[in-house]
This record gives C-alpha cells, structure tokens and sequence, in this order.
C-alpha cells in the first residue's frame, strides 16, 4: 500500500469510496506495482478480496506482499483471500487428472468462443455465497467485497474476444459494484503505440477503450515521453470519470512516480528530487 | 442548437449521443432524460451500462415517477436464471411491449444506453431495422441513443448515424469543465444544419451553452487558437503614450550619424592630439613597378 498514492486518491484503509471500479491499464510500462498496492490497501481495509491471478503465481504475489506488509497466507487461511491462480488452474484444464475435476473457472480455455461465462460463475457464486454468510461461524466480519484481476489482456493472449472479456466485465461490475457495493480493480495493458487504429494490436486497444467505458477511475501508467530515466520511473494518469462533489466531470491528474524496493513515490511532473 | 434539441425533439425524432473514451456523454444524456421528465414525458430508458441506483443518483431533484427503468444492465446476455431484459430481445415487438405496460397518455421517449452495447452483441442492419420500425412504428415518440463512436467500426457508426435525426458528438473541452459539442441536425425537408458549441452541465443537469467556438466556414480555426490573444497578459507595455512617443523620438540611437556627431568626431577640440604627416621618400611606392627600388 502507497500512502502517497491513498492520498492522491483520496482513500484509505478505513474509508473509501464503494461501488468503484478501478481500471488500471499500461501502455509500454509495466502498471503491476498498482495492482499490488490495491491487493494490500484491500486486505488492509479488512475487505473480502477475490484476486483472479493470470500471469503470475500466488508465490510472486506473496512475496511482494510481504514486502508491503501483508501476509497473503494468513489472508488466505483466515478466509478473507480467495485466490484463483490461473497459471495452475489452467495447467489441470489443459492436462486433466482424473482424480480431481477442479473448479470450472477456467473452461475457457478449451473453448474461448464460449466465452468467460464460466469464470464469471466463479466470482459471482464465491462472492455472493460468502455475502449470505457462510463464512459467518465466529469469525471476523468482512468488509465490502473486492475482485482484483491482473491481468485482463492475457485472456486475449489465450484466444478469447475482446467482446467476451468486455462481457466479463461488465458482469463482474454489476454483480461486485452494483449488487454487493464492493469494489473491483482490472489491469489491462496495450503494447501497441498511442496513435494506432486498425492495426495489429487492434484488441488491446479497444478492450482499454471499452473498459474506460465502464470504470469510474483510471491510472493509466505510461514510460516517460523522453525516454527511460533513473530516478522517474514514468507517469501515471489519474482520471476519475464519475461525477464528484465539487461538479467536474472528468478531472484528470498527471503524476511521476518512482518505484522503490517497499513502495512508490508520486509526485508532480518535474518535481522530483533528483532534478530540484 | 444545442437548447433547442434540448426543449424536445419532433415526434419520430432520433437523436444519438456519439461520445469517446475521454469524454462521456452520459451526462449529457442525463440532461436529455431531466428535460423531458420536466416536459412531464413519460422516459423510459433501457440502461445497459448503468444501473437503475446509478441512474436516479445522477437525475435527483427531477420527477423521476414518470422514468421507467428497463433493467438490462444486470443480466442483459441471460447468463443468470432470471434475466430482466437481455440483448436480444432487442427488437419492435419487444419493445413496443415495454413501452406499452404503462399506461400514459402520451408517448413516450425511449433512451437507449446504450447503442454500442446492442451493437457488439448484434448485427448493425438488425440493429438499424429495429430502430428504423421503432420510430415509424409510432409507440415511441422520440428515441435518444448513447454510442460510444470508438468501440465500433467506421462504418457501423455512421450507418447508425444515417438513421438520426440529430447527431451530437461531445468531446473534451479545452480547459474546465466545458465540452464541444459538433451537433449535426437533419431536418424533414433534407436541409442539413451544422453547429458547434462549448457547453457545461451543471449540478441541476441544466446545459449551458458558453460560446460558440468558430463559425462554420471553409476553413476551420482551432478554438484554442482564437481565444488566446497572444498580446494579453504581457509582462511588458506595447502601446506608447504620447509623451513616451515624443521621448523615443528625442532619442539619438548610437550607431545613426547625425550632423552633430560628425562634426563632433572630426573637429577635435582645441588642446587634444593632432596627427602630423611628413611624406617619406620611401613612402612613394609606384603601383605599376613594383620593383622599382631594387638596384638591379
């Protein structure tokens, strides 16, 4: 979890915005430190979490984590951490055992045409089973639900459409946003350049502009536009989409950051400290 | 033009909303749904991207006992057991159905939010066939449809476009809260009205037009470009007074000989230096024969 980054966007542990969805997204630069920040500010917050994991292993996200300061393990064995690890997930769709069916999230990938039906069903009945209270034997109470999934561009790398995947999505959102008032965070990446229509990376770039469609507030992670630095490790964009308070409706905010070893620093263009 | 469209468009009206990725139209949409809910319409709206809560949030202080929500927004592919409405029920009868269950006097404008949802799931001419019977098939007096013009295919978007009556394209503004609007309205007799302005909602989902950003000529000017007056806000004077004036006149400037300075710079005064030159022999050197002083 990022202070700096809580405050820039006016949440913390103890209080935030429900019903949001956060669409994290990344053009030629690596966003995957925001997913973190998100997976420990949630579990900091005492929300249930459902983190769908594509491409790395739980181990990864543990360890980094633990950098963070938050156990994943103990989240997972308390019950407040459902993880879906795709990576292995996927390895016994692919590679039946015949001893243990698994669960159906990942039927997909026999198919993708079929589309994201089946790991639409895993969110909604461990979300929705849980907010009725099964995990209610004397244990602590949960907050608002949380679905994190990194990342949501790999499913087009596994041959599902993007208007599958937008379906997932918009699934997810009225299921976890909507009807449970929880909070769902996407990481979706675009590899091609700013000013590319029609091209090869065609689907990534209209899953992002879909998902924007969706979302109500996007960090959208780029490299410098002068090219790699030392000590700015590149810019996020921050834009909140829905209406707030004071009347803007689509206020936009522009930051430099720095990734360190426990954290990240923001700051506002030009003002880091190895330039003043 | 922009109110004008807003006080309520002719019957067998279709007006669409086309919007991008960095600026959303819904809440111009909003608008829309508040001004006919105060002209004491009846609105129904099928929202497939907003849910019913989201929706009357944003519409609070209009009477909203004549809105009738459509929920498609929940399940609208039926992958749950009770779907409310899904997407392919989009077509006239279905529509005409739910538009009828209540019983108003007068009819009712149908919001679509929005197209691109329809669009993705079915075919473009399916879409059009429907939208085209729906308002000549007269249960509906207006239909107002939100598309997201960058998700679809060039040509989907303006085939669906050809349909319209009225196009409003929204797009960022360039500083604040406003946004242009290029709005483009087709009226019975074939004439073709364009118009763009720069507009802001405000709390009450009232619109205000702020300006109109250029005239629509040969040749477009950016509107950034014909606000700034670049002589604004100098840090330096450009105008003279006329005293000023007549001090900047006075004023020799250093390197332009006037009869004084020459005079000045060639008749030294009395008691300075003086060069003195006495021919030397050696001196007279002959151009023509050069080597003339060798002893040869």
């Amino acid at each position: 979890m990022f202070t700096e980054l809580n405050s820039i966007l006016n949440t913390t542990p103890d209080s935030f915005t429900q019903g949001e969805f956060v669409l994290l997204s990344d053009r030629q630069s690596d966003a995957s430190f925001l997913i973190h920040h998100f997976l420990s500010l949630y579990l900091r917050a005492r929300c249930r979490v459902w983190f769908v994991g594509l491409v790395q292993s739980f181990n990864h996200y543990s360890a980094i984590s633990q950098r963070l300061g938050v156990s994943l393990t103990q989240a997972k064995e308390k019950g407040q951490l459902v993880f879906l690890e795709g990576l292995k997930e996927s390895l016994s769709v692919l590679i039946p055992e015949d001893t243990d069916p698994g669960s159906q999230a990942m039927d997909f990938l026999r198919d993708p045409a079929v589309g994201l039906k089946s790991l639409y069903e895993f969110v909604r009945s461990s979300a929705t089973s849980s907010a009725v209270g099964k995990h209610e034997e004397a244990e602590e109470k949960w907050g608002p639900p949380v679905l994190l999934v990194d990342d949501l561009s790999v499913l087009l790398s596994l041959g599902v459409s993007v208007g599958a995947v937008l379906d997932f999505s918009h699934y997810c959102r009225a299921t976890v946003c909507s009807q449970l008032q929880g909070n769902m965070v996407m990481l979706s990446r675009c590899d091609g350049g700013e000013e590319e229509d029609d091209g090869d990376d065609e689907g990534s770039e209209r899953l992002l502009k879909g998902l924007t469609h969706q979302c109500s507030l996007t960090l959208h992670v780029q490299g410098l536009p002068t090219g790699y630095c030392r000590d700015i490790h590149g810019q996020v964009e921050v834009c909140w989409r829905r209406r707030q308070g004071d009347g803007h409706h689509t206020q936009k905010k522009l930051f430099q950051y720095k990734v360190h070893d426990k954290g990240a620093s923001f700051f506002a263009p030009g003002t880091s400290s190895a330039v003043l | 033009m922009l109110p004008e469209l807003l006080q309520g468009t002719d019957a067998g009206g279709f007006l669409i909303i086309q919007d991008s990725a960095s600026y959303s139209g819904r809440h111009l949409l909003k608008s829309f749904i508040n001004a006919a809910l105060n002209r004491e319409e009846a609105v129904h709206v099928l929202g497939f991207e907003v849910s019913e809560e989201e929706l009357k949030d944003g519409l609070k202080g209009s009477p909203v006992q004549r809105l009738h929500f459509h929920n498609a927004y929940s399940d609208p592919l039926g992958w749950t057991d009770q779907p409310a409405f899904t997407v392919h029920q989009f077509r006239l009868e279905e529509l005409t159905r739910l538009v009828k269950q209540t019983s108003h006097p007068k009819p009712a404008t149908l919001v679509i939010d929005s197209l691109s949802w329809i669009l993705r799931h079915l075919s473009p001419p399916a879409v059009c066939k429907t939208l085209q019977q729906l308002r000549k098939g007269g249960s509906v007096r207006a239909i107002i449809g939100l598309l997201h013009a960058d998700m679809h295919q060039r040509g989907t978007v303006g085939s669906v476009c050809h349909l319209a009556t009225s196009v409003i394209t929204v797009a960022p503004g360039m500083k604040g809260d406003g946004a242009v609007a290029k709005i483009t309205k087709r009226s019975k007799s074939g004439k073709v009205v364009l118009d763009e302005v720069i507009f802001s909602i405000k709390d009450d989902l009232t619109v205000v037009v702020q300006s109109k950003p250029s005239q629509l000529g040969p040749k477009q000017i950016d509107p950034e470009e014909q606000e700034t007056d670049p002589t604004a806000n100098l840090t330096f004077n450009l105008r003279l007074s006329n005293t000023e004036r007549e001090a900047k006149e006075k004023l020799a400037l250093p390197f332009v000989f006037s009869k004084e300075k020459k005079i000045a710079l060639l008749h030294s005064s009395p008691g300075s230096g003086r060069i003195l030159y006495e021919p030397d022999a050696n001196d007279d050197y002959d151009q023509e024969d050069p080597d003339d002083d060798l002893d040869v």
